[in-house]
């Protein structure tokens, strides 16, 4: 790496089309405008976690040191975040390609092969991730059955967990799609809106 | 066959110690073998407490206050001056109560559980950077508890202000004085090294620590009558055991506290020192009432007859 | 079934799969096997939930959300000038100062994560911009990091002096001993490495350039301040200090300087939120997997196939150290301290080993194993915040593994390193 990276450089944040908001979709039509408020909601869920997050963190230290009551809620409403976040997250990672691996023996294999690999990670990615959507089904439906409640807020626990098989399941989708992207077109996909490379080019998110 | 026992404590706590004389006196009398698996090693409390319900595991020790969120009447552990401070009576009550032994196991096998039986952990002592007598005394100390509405409620009545705060931060917290106060029995206080960073020890009297051992029932309802009865025996023999144990449990760790921390101030309140205290539980008692309803006002009163036969 | 198990998160690993289809085939795998059949598989849902819970990893987000901004805005250059005008003409001079800083953050957040990114972020560039090569760069910020475990407050120690009943407070301070060592090492492989490979250094400033430096850093030296008042005054836990420079770091940067506005601020949450979960995941499936590791007491039929009685105090502490760092390069820390401490802890009462020297050892295996790969969280942190491939971040590593290793060394044929300070602090 040069001095002249382009981490070194001051960097306008709003010249990437990931951070001005403008999600794209590899699908056509309706299924396309349904991807695209799908990508918005999660970009808007991931925000508005973090900033939940430490609106909730902060009140709840103002209100112990100056007001001498803390809000007995706050480190339950923290977890509802951190499932929040994870697995809104985890499908606008898989969106983006920005789901962590290691690449070195798959970028020294050649193209042919190298396309091949990505069909089979994304197929069996996709798999795990609908096999998963699967069980966390089950096993909200297991807790619903059981009543437990979250002590201070008394709210079921498995409504914390509603949004955990929603995102594996748009991760699922998103890695099929891009086995069948990789399948029809001749270039090599990481995700259905990143060709492979990105190592080198670090966009921005 | 393998059966597996997971608790809420380590190996060498009240759960962990009941624990493997349970395991010694299964394995002794039956082919059985039993794994223990101790606090974190599968998850805390409320994942043994599911995977128990799952029949992965066969038996695990949670203590009422965590069932709570699952069975909202074992929350009467909580008010308190409920049981009494004189161990006879206490023993006594957990073994002949009609509340324990016949009404609880009614609730847990509704969650697919057998209660197999509560055991008493020890008093639950204070432990404060400042000498406590009184309420007053309590004033502005923000006092850890769990974040269970009886012990916020509780602490509140206390004159204290009562603060939740992770199990792991509650060390460092003492340290830097976010908290100033939390409460335990006297062997946690003594094997988790809280004294280390609070400089009173208070005993009020206001509640013993309570916790339950139970069966998946599906598990125990297959079970040949045998090894029922093995496991009935072997529950039987870790409670005497553990009553047993307990006996000089807290004074040697206090003396162990007092040996490692010899600053460490004693202080165990007097009939009329714990008067207010006992004035301000009566609200606990209407806001478990109000969060248990009818369900929770007839354990409630049964407890009060036991604890009124056991008395005698 | 543990080599199976290991064997095929390896060749996923390889293959180039998402990091976190190898920890979550591992766990399947794993369930499937100990249950025989796909009947329990929502426990494997439930502790991938129970990875993400404890209340400390919210300071993972915070943290990044505060060093995002603030490399965004203008605090971290301010800082980060002024540090320069210091040791900008010495030799490693900026890399010193990386290494010192890593450990002086982990000291009073207890987050080796959080270090990663809150000093990694701002620094990075800087020591790229410097001549520092990246692989270097990305080692010594994971690996100085990690020091984090052993200078109190330490979540490891507490939770190894609960298990085995050691006092925690006499564990925190034998770990300052270590720490400061290690941090002794880095700093001196750091100049080394800026002399072998000829790093510039900047002239040195005038007093009066510093001066002015200090003055431009005024405002976010308060982050410092905020920190270290914060949680020693009592005001807040570690976990809260970084929602409390979350809130520092937009009054400065929004309020202040100017340099952020609305829209950055969403995007910035929006990127950490992403950086968050990227992480989370595989957190949890971590936990899954060593979920599944622990209730088929794996780590037990291990050692007890090693068997370690008669082995003399010298060769437990090896078994020890052994075991724990192999432990963590796969299993969760925290998990491998609960399940192999209970299981250690006769042996090292027969062999008369004092335990909280066993225990600065067992952290500093810990330290170590978290930085090491194939997997640990601050690898798999760094990769997702610094957006490098994880063979660069981790081709620095072995140096400074090298060095820990030396110290662990160290620590069994000198115990004073550890216990020195413990001994003039407690003496009777
Ligand atoms: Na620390
Ligand atoms: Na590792």
């Amino acid at each position: 790496m040069s001095p002249a990276d382009p981490e070194d450089q001051p960097r306008p944040a709003a010249t990437d089309p990931d951070v001005t908001g403008g999600e794209g979709s590899a699908l056509p039509g309706v299924l396309g405008m349904i991807d695209i408020a799908i990508a918005r909601t999660e970009a808007v869920m991931l925000a508005a976690g973090v900033l939940l997050m430490a609106l909730n963190t902060i009140s709840n230290v103002i209100g112990r040191f100056v007001f001498q009551s803390s809000l007995f809620f706050s480190e339950e409403l923290n977890r509802i975040l951190i499932v929040l976040i994870t697995f809104a997250g985890i499908s606008y990672a898989a969106r983006h390609g920005r789901h962590i691996r290691m690449s070195a023996i798959y970028d020294a294999l050649p193209a042919p092969a190298r396309k091949i690999l990505m069909v089979a990670i994304s197929i069996i990615t996709a798999i795990l991730m609908f096999a998963l959507c699967y069980y966390s089904v089950s096993y909200i439906v297991t807790l619903a059955s059981r009543g437990r409640v979250l002590p201070s807020l008394q709210i079921p626990v498995w409504v914390i967990y509603l949004w955990v098989p929603v995102g594996f399941f748009m991760t699922g989708a998103q890695y099929a799609l891009t086995a069948v992207k990789n399948l029809l077109d001749k270039d090599i996909y990481l995700s259905t809106s990143v060709l492979e490379g990105y190592d080198d080019t670090e966009t921005e998110i | 066959d393998t059966w597996r026992y997971a608790f809420e404590e380590a190996l060498e706590e009240v759960q962990g110690k009941f624990a493997q004389k349970f395991k010694a006196e299964v394995e002794a009398n039956s082919d059985h073998t039993i794994q223990l698996f101790p606090y974190g090693t599968l998850g805390e409390s409320a994942d043994i407490m599911e995977q128990a319900q799952a029949g992965i595991l066969q038996f695990v020790d949670q203590s009422p206050g965590f069932t709570g969120s699952l069975i909202p009447e074992a929350q009467v552990f909580f008010v308190p001056y409920l049981l009494p401070g004189d161990t006879e009576q206490l023993n006594s009550f957990f073994r002949n109560s009609v509340a324990l032994n016949e009404m609880f196991p009614e609730l847990y096998a509704a969650q697919g559980l057998e209660l197999l039986t509560m055991f008493p952990e020890g008093e639950v002592a204070m432990t404060t950077k400042k000498p406590v007598h009184s309420p007053e005394d309590l004033d502005e100390v923000k006092f850890r508890v769990m974040t269970n509405p009886l012990l916020v409620e509780s602490y509140k009545a206390f004159g204290a202000t009562p603060t939740p705060l992770p199990w792991g931060e509650v060390y460092g917290a003492l340290q830097t004085n976010i908290i100033q106060g939390q409460e335990n029995p006297t062997s946690f206080i003594e094997s988790t090294k809280l004294y280390e960073v609070t400089d009173v020890i208070i005993y009020a009297g206001h509640n013993n620590f309570t916790t339950a051992l139970m069966a998946n029932k599906d598990f125990y309802d297959a079970l040949p009558e045998a090894d029922q009865q093995v496991i009935e025996n072997a529950t039987d023999a870790a409670f005497e055991y553990i009553l047993a144990y307990q006996k000089d449990l807290e004074s040697v760790a206090l003396e162990a506290i007092k040996k490692a921390k010899p600053e460490m101030e004693v202080i165990v309140l007097t009939e009329e020192e714990r008067a207010p205290f006992k004035a301000a539980a009566g609200t606990v008692e209407e806001t478990f009432i109000e969060m248990t309803g009818d369900s929770g006002k007839k354990i409630l009163e049964q407890m009060k007859a036991d604890l009124a036969a056991a008395a005698e | 079934m543990a080599i199976t198990i290991f064997a095929i998160m390896i060749i996923l690993l390889l293959l180039g799969f998402p990091i976190m289809i190898p920890l979550i085939m591992g766990a399947f795998v794993g369930f499937f096997m100990v249950f025989g059949g796909f009947g329990q598989m929502e426990t494997m849902v439930q502790q991938m939930m129970a990875g993400i819970r404890p209340a400390s990893l919210i300071a993972v987000p915070m943290f990044i959300f505060a060093a995002d901004i603030m490399t965004r805005g203008q605090s971290a250059d301010r800082l980060i000038d002024m540090v320069m005008k210091f040791v900008g003409h010495v030799k490693g001079g900026l890399a010193v100062s990386t290494a010192a800083a890593c450990t002086m953050f982990g000291a009073v957040s207890g987050s080796t994560q959080a270090t990663v990114v809150a000093i990694g972020s701002p620094l990075r560039p800087r020591m790229l911009q410097a001549g520092y090569k990246d692989s270097f760069v990305l080692a010594l910020i994971i690996n100085a990091s990690d020091i984090a475990f052993l200078i109190p407050p330490s979540i490891g120690m507490i939770i190894y002096g609960v298990v085995s009943n050691t006092s925690i407070a006499e564990l925190f301070i034998a770990g300052v001993g270590p720490g400061l060592l290690i941090l002794l090492l880095f700093s001196i492989y750091s100049v080394i490495y800026a002399i072998r490979n000829n790093v510039p250094t900047e002239p040195k400033a005038t007093w009066g350039e510093r001066l002015r430096a200090v003055q431009r850093a005024l405002w976010p030296l308060g982050f410092p301040a905020i920190i270290v008042g914060g949680i020693y005054g009592g005001i807040f836990s570690p976990t809260e200090a970084a929602a409390v420079c979350v809130l520092y770091a937009l009054i400065l940067e929004f309020a202040i300087f100017r340099s952020l506005d609305l829209k950055g601020v969403y995007d910035t949450a929006k990127s950490t939120g992403l950086i968050t979960a990227v992480v989370f995941i595989l957190v949890a499936a971590g936990a899954a997997f060593s979920w599944v590791i622990s209730f088929a007491q794996i780590p037990q039929q291990m050692l007890t196939a090693v068997g370690i009685s008669d082995i003399g105090p010298i060769g437990v502490l090896f078994v020890i150290s052994i075991a724990f760092f192999v432990g963590c390069m796969f299993v969760d820390p925290i998990v491998v301290i609960l399940i192999l401490v209970p299981i250690f802890t006769p042996v090292v009462d027969s062999v008369g080993l004092d335990p909280v020297l066993v225990g600065t050892i067992i952290t500093l295996q810990v330290a170590i194993g978290s930085a090491t790969p194939p997997f640990g969280c601050d690898i798999f942190t760094a990769i997702a915040v610094f957006k490098r491939p994880y063979a660069e971040v981790i081709k620095g590593t072995p140096p400074f593994i090298v060095i820990l290793l030396g110290v662990s060394m160290m620590l069994i044929f000198f115990p004073q390193i550890a216990l020195f300070l413990r001994d003039l602090a407690f003496a009777d």
